[in-house]
């Protein structure tokens, strides 16, 4: 496709931050905005008048399903953002609400904006000049205080009052590092390293489970990536197929069809998933291109969410497929015993659970019920209610749905922040056990409280020392 | 109008004065020092000593770069501690208590013997300005003495008022009357003058203490001097200080007199220091402490006068004699001098430039309290700067500005012209972002070249301090190219450093990186180490801390590509979208000279700074599209694919 040709797509996107937040506006731009929001939205006029606003309740485009209670705005082309004909859908800011009313319009052949398209456009038609497109591009993608402040809208309060308590010890720690260093002479108390170390162990907790959160929040908004993997013809393409609902991969009997990676995706619940399905792991292949495609699926598997590890029910769990198996991470694997159709005997069920019981993978496991219980599948490619089974017992990993409301960090930003402000503390506590002195204490800490600031939309100013002078009765 | 008859004229001689002068006239330039005082050039208003944390790294570098307050204060020091001695090599700070006679008398020498130089002892009441032009300066009896360049350092004594209990009086020190009428002036012009606020504690008699009821404090037996150039040993007898501590009474008698503080009166306007707070503020603020330490310090070797630290005040004469009594050893002590506060004018610092020239009025400079800082440290470098950047004009060579990953003394002027001041600023090391390569041991090696092509330093100076950088490169290099073995004899000795024994052999280098090991145990694996510690000691330092030190100058890399975005002159605040009117202002009187700097304006935050980077990356862009009109459409496809 030629750039041309996507330059006239009706394009939609989520305008505000992604995450939990007030309300959420989705965006529509392009020659069949309005026609796409309409079938949606009953209520907006055939012809409506621009910089008018309509209230309604949108549906799926079979109007079954009533999706959200919505307010549509009508910009006429030659009078918008982008100059085009837009629509902007304000909803609830809910990422399930809002991922199903993007899906609805993608079906309407309304595609998902790229990065800075709206932006883009604009300046394509004389609406804005460069300057300005530029500025609202890296407004947008910037570290600035404003953006922290549009996206500190969907942490909830909870969130910013946690960080702010994290900002508040971090700077009482580092005041007390830099007046034990800047005042060292004035006899001035300053605290001991137990206390120090004590407060950052507190730090690291609190830092941990906010991060913890972002799992669920980056799968709301980005969606989720699995990979299939195991020995090769164990029918990892035909549960592909299955989880696509599509005939994407080549299914034969021969082992080592896949020979490259096969990417695809689907969407249960609202949320996005994407599968990879990999050529089989295998170490005897002489293939040259199944065994790029092996190296291939052993770096897709890394860059997953999850692996769905595929065994054939048939044949057990051979050697080979349990040293595969020991190499993944319990926290992020499901198991799928394929070809259940195919399986008369429950006794080849009982071997495999020995085997698994025997398994240095199962002895990493911290709750072997729970996996059982959640991640072990006995399926079979040509049941129809497989795909559903295993995918409601994926996202309940991810999203709790029923609390689809809970604190959680959804922003990139806010979790590369919270993940360094984390990694520089975990790194002061090193120094200070190491009692390298108080000034590398500070150089680790000052750059965590730099992150902490940055993700509240705050200036890292003097407050370090604001703090000494009240803190610290100085002066000679 | 009358031809020049100075290139560079100094109003003041403190310690600002002092390195301004020096510097101007040793690059060549016929340098007039005016001061109201010749008996006090170089005088230390307040406590007798130099350097401190963060202030011993200044005097070091200005030492380097040919400065004096380094040699006068090695020459006069009386006694020698290296602060922080136990802490990381970045935050070790020198400070020695000095003969304050003695020191003003080496100064006044070093003034007098100084080729192109000339003392002039007046009272400058105006400058004499052509157009936005200064050119000299009208003195209280009218004569007018005609420049190229003034530098101001006048201290506290801009229309100073000394404030002593509920009495006042004008005047800049015990003893000297204030300058009356220049601030004016400056205000005529345009400049925002404000108000500061400083004190100083009462002068003891030394008969009068009864010294058994304090203890005794002694200096470093080991010292390393301030200046490069001088013997590594003391010249003058070393005297011991005392330390002593307020007790409840002491604080009981300054509460119920606070009714007769001009500070707690809202006599004083001026903002005090923070970090010097006078004995009522410590008590009204911090009520859980009942007691607070304090140093008698002799203010030298021949002299009656015990400084007494730590307890600056601003109360009347008889509520001074009355708490006085209450700390132990002072109980009949007799004052010589009262503690007194003393406000005085300063020109808010962000109407200058990096060179310390100000922006309005071309050709005069600032440097010192007048600048809103404090202490004697801080004074001379600013001196040593403005001095050095007066004389650069008028021969017409670049002028002299110091990057914040260079030296204090780029973080000090840096942060004024910057951010202002609020209070009388003072250095510390937590102002320097940089701290962990900006150390005391590597001062040569930071400024050495810059000195070389200064070249206020004497060539055989400059030798000394260049076989002092190849002394140091000749250790690293020797650390790194031999190797120790696990021998059974080296295994053993390693066993008693203790440290533990090698698996392969390793570089010295490598074997000192370990915390436990030091150069000593080195020459016990047969290393020879240089014994100088000026050489294997900032050798070491490097050695053990390079982790931190490598990380560091990464920050500092990455924090020199907004340094290295120049803001061109031209650049108009009004017409860039994205400010805020305060970030507008502060922008447009600020001037920053880079990216850097305007980030580090209080009140911009960093969306101006994204948006400044756009608007210029716009102006070139349009630049670039009207070049290559058929283009490709390259910005086109940039924006789509962001």
């Amino acid at each position: 496709m030629t750039r041309g040709d996507r330059d006239r797509d009706t394009i939609c996107a989520v305008s505000t931050p992604h995450g939990v937040g007030g309300i959420s506006v989705i965006r529509v731009s392009g020659p069949r905005s309005l026609l796409a929001v309409s079938e949606l939205c009953a209520f907006v006029p055939k012809t409506p008048e621009s910089h008018r606003v309509f209230h309604g309740i949108l549906k799926s485009a079979d109007g079954l399903e009533e999706i959200d209670d919505v307010v549509v705005t009508y910009f006429k082309e030659g009078r918008s953002f982008t100059g085009e004909e837009v629509l902007e859908v304000s909803c609830h800011g809910s990422p399930v609400i809002c991922q199903n009313i993007l899906n609805e319009l993608v079906n309407l052949k309304v595609r998902p904006a790229d990065r800075g398209e709206f932006s883009y456009r604009a300046f394509m038609n004389g609406r804005i000049d460069l300057v300005q497109a530029e500025s609202i591009l890296s407004l947008i993608e910037s570290q600035s205080q404003q953006a922290a402040r549009l996206a500190l809208r969907q942490l909830k309060g909870s969130v910013s009052k946690k960080l702010e308590l994290v900002e508040d010890d971090m700077t009482w720690i580092l005041a007390h590092a830099e007046a034990g260093i800047d005042f060292s002479t004035e006899g001035i108390d300053v605290v001991d390293d137990i206390e120090v170390l004590r407060r950052l162990e507190s730090l690291d907790v609190v830092l941990s489970e906010l991060i913890a959160t972002f799992k669920a929040g980056r799968v709301l908004k980005d969606g989720l990536r699995v990979v299939l993997t195991g020995s090769p013809n164990v029918g990892k393409s035909s549960l592909l197929n299955s989880f696509l609902e599509d005939d994407r991969a080549i299914v034969t009997d021969i082992a080592g069809t896949t020979r490259d990676v096969i990417d695809g995706d689907t969407s249960f619940k609202g949320l996005k998933l994407t599968f990879t399905d990999t050529a089989g792991l295998r170490d005897d292949s002489t293939d040259i291109v199944e065994k790029m495609g092996i190296q291939r699926s052993r770096q897709a598997t890394g860059e997953s969410d999850e692996v769905f590890f595929v065994f054939d029910l048939e044949q057990g769990l051979l050697p080979e497929e349990r040293a595969i198996l020991d190499s993944l991470n319990p926290a992020q694997t499901f198991i799928l015993g394929n070809k259940l159709d195919k399986l008369s005997e429950e006794p080849l069920k009982k071997s495999f659970f020995q085997t698994l019981l025997d398994s240095k993978f199962f002895k990493k496991l911290d709750d072997p019920d729970a996996f059982i219980k959640r991640r072990l599948f006995f399926v079979s490619a040509l049941d129809r209610k497989m795909r559903s089974e295993v995918l409601e017992s994926l996202l309940q990993e991810y999203v709790d749905l029923k609390k689809e409301n809970s604190v959680l960090i959804s922003n990139t930003r806010h979790w590369e922040n919270l993940s360094k402000a984390l990694e520089n503390t975990r790194r002061t506590k090193d120094v200070v056990r190491q009692g390298l002195g108080h000034e590398f204490v500070a150089f680790e800490l000052k750059d965590a409280l730099i992150s902490i600031q940055e993700t509240l939309g705050k200036r890292f100013d003097d407050q370090i020392m604001d703090r000494v002078f009240k803190e610290f009765c100085i002066g000679k | 109008m009358s031809t020049s008859q100075f290139d560079v004229i100094v109003v003041g001689a403190g310690h600002a004065g002092v390195e301004a002068c020096m510097a101007s006239a040793r690059l060549g330039l016929k340098t007039l020092m005016v001061t109201s005082n010749l008996k006090r050039i170089a005088y230390m208003s307040c406590n007798p000593s130099i350097g401190g944390l963060a202030k011993g790294h200044m005097v070091r570098e200005l030492d380097v770069l040919g400065g004096q307050m380094g040699i006068a204060a090695d020459e006069t020091c009386i006694q020698y501690k290296r602060l922080n001695a136990s802490k990381g090599p970045a935050v070790r700070g020198t400070r020695v208590q000095n003969d304050k006679h003695l020191y003003s008398m080496f100064q006044a020498q070093a003034l007098k013997s100084q080729k192109n130089l000339s003392l002039l002892e007046g009272e400058v009441k105006k400058l004499i300005l052509q157009g936005d032009l200064c050119i000299g300066v009208i003195l209280q009896d009218g004569a007018e003495i005609f420049s190229k360049s003034v530098v101001i350092t006048t201290g506290t004594f801009m229309n100073g008022v000394m404030h002593v209990g509920l009495r006042q009086e004008p005047g800049g020190r015990v003893g000297d009357s204030a300058s009356m009428g220049l601030s004016d002036q400056l205000a005529s012009f345009g400049f925002e003058v404000k108000r500061l606020k400083t004190g100083t504690p009462a002068r003891l008699l030394r008969d009068s203490i009864d010294w058994s009821k304090t203890t005794p404090q002694a200096g470093d037996e080991k010292i390393y001097p301030f200046s490069f150039r001088s013997e590594n040993k003391l010249k003058l007898p070393q005297i011991l200080c005392y330390l002593t501590r307020t007790t409840e009474k002491t604080h009981e008698i300054i509460r119920k007199n606070l009714d007769k503080s001009p500070m707690f009166c809202g006599i004083i306007e001026g903002v005090g220091p923070r970090y010097c707070p006078s004995i009522e503020d410590k008590v009204t603020r911090f009520v859980d402490r009942i007691s607070h330490q304090s140093f008698l310090e002799p203010e030298g070797l021949s002299t009656d006068l015990i400084y007494l630290q730590g307890i600056s005040t601003s109360l009347p004469e008889d509520v001074q004699d009355a708490f006085l009594k209450t700390i132990p050893g002072l109980e009949n002590v007799k004052v010589a001098r009262y503690g007194y506060a003393v406000e005085y004018d300063y020109i808010e610092p962000t109407q200058i430039w990096h060179r310390l020239e100000t922006r309005t009025i071309r050709q005069l400079y600032l440097a010192g309290q007048i600048n809103g800082t404090s202490g004697y440290e801080e004074a001379a470098v600013q001196g040593f700067v403005a001095g050095i950047n007066a004389a650069h004009s008028i021969l017409g060579r670049e002028e002299l500005v110091f990057d914040r990953d260079k030296a204090y003394i780029g973080v000090l002027i840096d942060d004024l012209v910057t951010k202002g001041t609020r209070e009388p600023y003072r250095m510390f090391t937590s102002r320097a972002e940089h701290r962990l390569v900006l150390r005391e041991d590597n001062t040569i090696d930071r400024l050495g070249e810059l000195s070389h092509k200064l070249g206020l330093v004497t060539s055989e100076a400059y030798d000394i301090l260049n076989r002092l950088q190849d002394r140091r490169k000749y250790l690293l290099s020797r650390l790194r190219a031999e190797k120790v073995y696990p021998t059974k004899e080296v295994q053993a000795k390693l066993a008693t450093f203790p440290t533990p024994a090698l698996t392969k052999s390793l570089s010295f280098e490598e074997l000192l990186r370990r915390p436990e090991v030091s150069p000593s145990h080195l020459e016990l694996l047969g290393f020879e180490v240089d014994p100088d510690p000026n050489v294997h000691e900032p050798v070491e330092i490097e050695v053990k801390y390079s982790g931190y030190v490598k990380r560091q100058l990464e920050l500092i890399e990455q924090s020199k590509r907004l340094e290295s975005l120049k803001l061109p002159e031209w650049l108009k605040y009004s017409e860039i979208r994205g400010l805020s009117n305060e970030e507008r202002d502060k922008l447009e009187t600020i001037k920053p000279r880079t990216l850097g700097q305007a980030q580090r304006i209080s009140g911009v935050n960093p969306s101006a700074i994204q948006a400044i980077m756009i608007h210029l990356k716009g102006h070139n862009k349009v630049k670039e599209m009207e070049v290559e009109q058929s283009g490709t459409g390259s910005v086109g496809s940039m924006l789509a694919h962001r």
